[in-house]
């Protein structure tokens, strides 16, 4: 098991770099395989309970290319004069959105990795000690997100109680309850932090996190991965040009291999156990 | 010499118009344990917040006279500098924690003080023993219920080894299981430990045979007394206290087992529960539940359950926790869909949760009440220009269930007692006993038991989905361990309240 934040952090920069960097359809998918694959083993038994929000942002962007641009030869159908969406809708706008809905789905994906596989109190430990209470609001914003998620519940249910609508337009009615929630709970984040003795002397770590071999094969591959996809890019998909995508060179495809080292590392560690009980 | 003193402390929230404490002054001997008590609203957070500097620092207004803490003056000491020294825990379980799992929630405190990694990892492994949650120690604190995050933050407040301990009504959150659990441990260390504490609690009850002093709060104004002294003189007691004031039996006994012993010149109460019948029971039937069933994800919650329920009935559904109290009454409610079986029902029912806050969220209580007929907001004239989340529970507590339940007549309310003081559960009673009056039929989840013998007039017993005993409070309650009240633990019988006992 990778538990190093330092290794995570050179995973997710490399991984976050070939999903803004490789447009390749091709290399897309792979990376989407690899990230899932790296997920699973990490994730102890937790689900991803946002995926339909998740998935819902990837479709934004091929809804708001089709129904806006009119270029392409691929013609799916035409409208008639409507502003702003009428004319031709093209299958190249439409795949050109899917392209950047993708980025954004990786983007989303890799994060969600380092959410799971990264524990806060770690990455606090290894932050240099000036960045230590920029660090600690970083780790505080990152738990708010799924608390911000559960009161989001909350309200939704507390409002079905009241008989009111529930359905996404009364998306706007959620939004100051979400707000009030949220501040209330920084409030009293803030006071625990000051009850607690937080920033008042020079700190000390409890438990800091060994270096083992698995830790540094990561950073070592992801750098690597890095060099090879920020030096050497892809050749980038535009559908408006060749609607049929180019095959992927070798070199793309190695260095997102490069970066399932984390998966990897946890089934050899599996077969090692298997073999010794065995 | 004392540990903490207050001298003449007074303070004002910012834009308020009221002080909200006034002119107080106590000392906390070392070793002592202090109970607060005081009805809601009364400055309770606000006097132990002033312990330890959150007020004025944290706060703002306006702040006069002098807090040592400690040695440290917390007008010129940061509450950052007192958190080596005195340990806080506060009221809501979950937003006291700032990391994601328990043991580097526990050296949290420690790593701030910047203590050597050996010491940290001898407390940690000495703060898991003493608060027993060794069990705890490799999860994820947002796996982790209500109680057992109390017990992680008292471990980590305690792992900087403070001087004083205070906890701002730790179990007001809580189911009472925990809440017992929670008290436990504040009980173990304040036995093995000496450990010098104030804390805020509506269960008295349950820590008054401990306590050294007693401190009261009313409007901001602090009355420090010997426990018999405040106890006699009224507010938030045991009932073993009010039947002792009855009897005259001096000095007054705090706990049951100093009880006992007087209680041996009572008369022998009946041995059979005194009849109750016709009381309210004979309403007409407004709700039937025939073969209810109901699963999450295949585990029973509610198990081929049947009920009538009548207009002018108070019913408390009372039992341990998962054993789908809430389920049936969301059934009945019709926010959930049977399974299996019906519910009929001849008029509107409505649902309180248990956390009413979440239902309160208009910028004024004018507002949440628009739409509302005028007699459901004649109650709240008073606060109509208020914001509802500044409201004490117990005025939220009220102002959720006029919104919700006001054209109901089948009130379904759950656990609407918890972190209530005495007299706004009282509050509660009288105004479900008028609206059982006019004809609802009112069923409530509790685990109070002391309120539901007084306010109930139905108890139904739930496990594992199904009902298994149903009688009047007399019959049901006399005769149980678990759900028996003080005065019913002390004289057996029927005779479940101090004013019920004949002299």
């Amino acid at each position: 098991m990778i538990r190093h934040p330092v290794a995570w952090c050179a995973w997710a920069t490399a991984a976050l770099a070939a999903a803004f960097i490789d447009r390749n359809p091709f290399l897309q998918a792979l990376l989407l395989l690899i990230v899932i694959n790296v997920f699973i083993p990490y994730r102890a038994g937790r689900r991803i309970r946002t995926w339909k929000i998740v998935v819902a942002l990837a479709l934004v962007p091929i809804i708001f290319s089709v129904a806006l641009s009119r270029f392409g030869t691929h013609v799916l159908f035409t409208l008639p004069g409507i502003p702003i969406i009428g004319g031709r809708w093209t299958l190249d706008a439409a795949l050109f959105g899917a392209s950047t809905g993708a980025a954004l789905l990786l983007t989303v994906a890799v994060f969600a990795v380092v959410q799971t596989t990264v524990r806060s109190a770690d990455l606090l430990a290894v932050l240099p000690r000036p960045f230590y209470r920029a660090g600690t609001t970083v780790a505080l914003a990152l738990a708010f997100a799924p608390k911000t998620v559960s009161s989001l519940q909350s309200i939704r249910e507390a409002r079905q109680i009241r008989g009111q609508r529930a359905g996404w337009r009364s998306a706007p009615q959620l939004l100051l309850p979400l707000l009030l929630t949220t501040l209330e709970r920084a409030l009293q984040y803030g006071e625990s932090l000051d009850a607690r003795g937080f920033g008042s002397r020079s700190r000390s770590r409890y438990r800091p996190v060994p270096w083992t071999v698995p830790d540094v094969l990561v950073i070592v591959g992801s750098l690597a991965a890095l060099a090879a996809i920020v030096l050497v890019p892809a050749q980038p998909y535009n559908p408006y040009l060749n609607i049929l995508p180019s095959a992927p060179a070798t070199n793309g495809i190695l260095a997102l291999l490069l970066l399932a080292i984390p998966a990897i590392t946890v089934s050899l560690s599996r077969l090692d156990h298997a073999a010794h009980h065995a | 010499m004392p540990l903490i003193t207050l001298d003449g402390v007074g303070y004002r929230y910012p834009e308020a118009e009221r002080p909200a404490l006034v002119d107080v002054s106590a000392a906390v001997e070392p070793g002592q344990v202090i109970l607060l008590r005081g009805p809601s609203g009364s400055g309770k957070s606000t006097l132990l917040r002033c312990l330890n500097g959150l007020v004025p620092h944290s706060t703002g207004g306006e702040f006069g006279g002098r807090v040592i803490a400690c040695g440290l003056d917390t007008r010129t000491h940061a509450p950052r500098e007192l958190g080596a020294r005195i340990g806080f825990v506060f009221q809501h379980p979950d937003a006291q924690f700032v990391l994601d799992d328990v043991e580097a929630e526990l050296a949290f405190g420690m790593e701030n003080l910047g203590l050597p990694g050996p010491l940290m990892r001898k407390r940690v492994e000495e703060v898991i023993d003493q608060v027993g949650i060794n069990h705890l120690r490799r999860r994820r604190i947002d796996t982790l219920s209500g109680g057992e995050r109390q017990r992680v933050a008292i471990a980590a407040a305690l792992a900087v080894h403070p001087q004083a301990l205070v906890l701002d009504e730790p179990t007001s959150q809580l189911d009472p299981q925990a809440a017992e659990d929670v008290l436990q441990v504040v009980m173990r260390l304040v036995a093995e430990l000496g450990m010098t504490t104030v804390i805020a609690e509506h269960r008295v009850e349950r820590i008054a045979p401990f306590v050294d002093r007693i401190w009261t709060l009313d409007a901001g104004v602090l009355k420090d007394q010997d426990p018999r002294a405040a106890l006699a003189e009224g507010g938030a007691r045991p009932p073993v206290v009010d039947l002792a004031l009855r009897a005259g039996w001096t000095p007054i006994p705090l706990g049951l087992r100093d009880a006992r012993a007087y209680a041996q010149r009572l008369p022998k109460p009946p041995p059979y529960p005194p009849p109750q019948a016709g009381e309210g029971i004979s309403g007409k039937s407004i709700c039937r539940v025939e073969g209810l069933e109901y699963r999450y994800n295949g585990v029973p919650a509610v198990r081929g359950l049947s009920l009538s329920l009548r207009r002018g009935q108070i019913t408390a559904l009372m039992g341990r926790n998962g054993s789908g109290k809430t389920t049936l009454l969301k059934l009945i409610a019709g926010l959930l869909r049977p399974q299996r079986g019906t519910v009929y029902a001849d008029a509107r029912a409505a649902y309180v949760p248990q956390d009413a806050d979440a239902l309160l969220f208009s910028a004024t209580v004018d507002d949440e009440l628009r739409g509302q007929p005028p007699e459901a907001a004649a109650p709240f004239q008073r606060w109509l220009h208020r914001y509802p989340r500044d409201l004490s529970s117990g005025e939220r507590q009220q102002l959720a269930i006029a919104v919700v339940a006001a054209q109901a007549d089948i009130l379904l309310l759950d656990e609407p007692t918890r972190g209530l003081d005495p007299l706004v559960k009282k509050a509660l009673s009288d105004f479900l006993r008028i609206r059982a009056a006019a004809g609802a039929a009112i069923v409530i989840a509790t685990h109070d038991v002391e309120w539901a013998a007084r306010t109930a007039d139905r108890i139904l017993l739930m496990a594992e989905g199904e009902i298994y005993a149903d009688g009047p409070p007399g019959a049901v309650l006399s005769d149980s361990l678990v759900f028996a009240t003080q005065i019913s633990k002390l004289v057996g019988g029927g005779w479940l309240l101090p004013e019920q006992v004949p002299l």
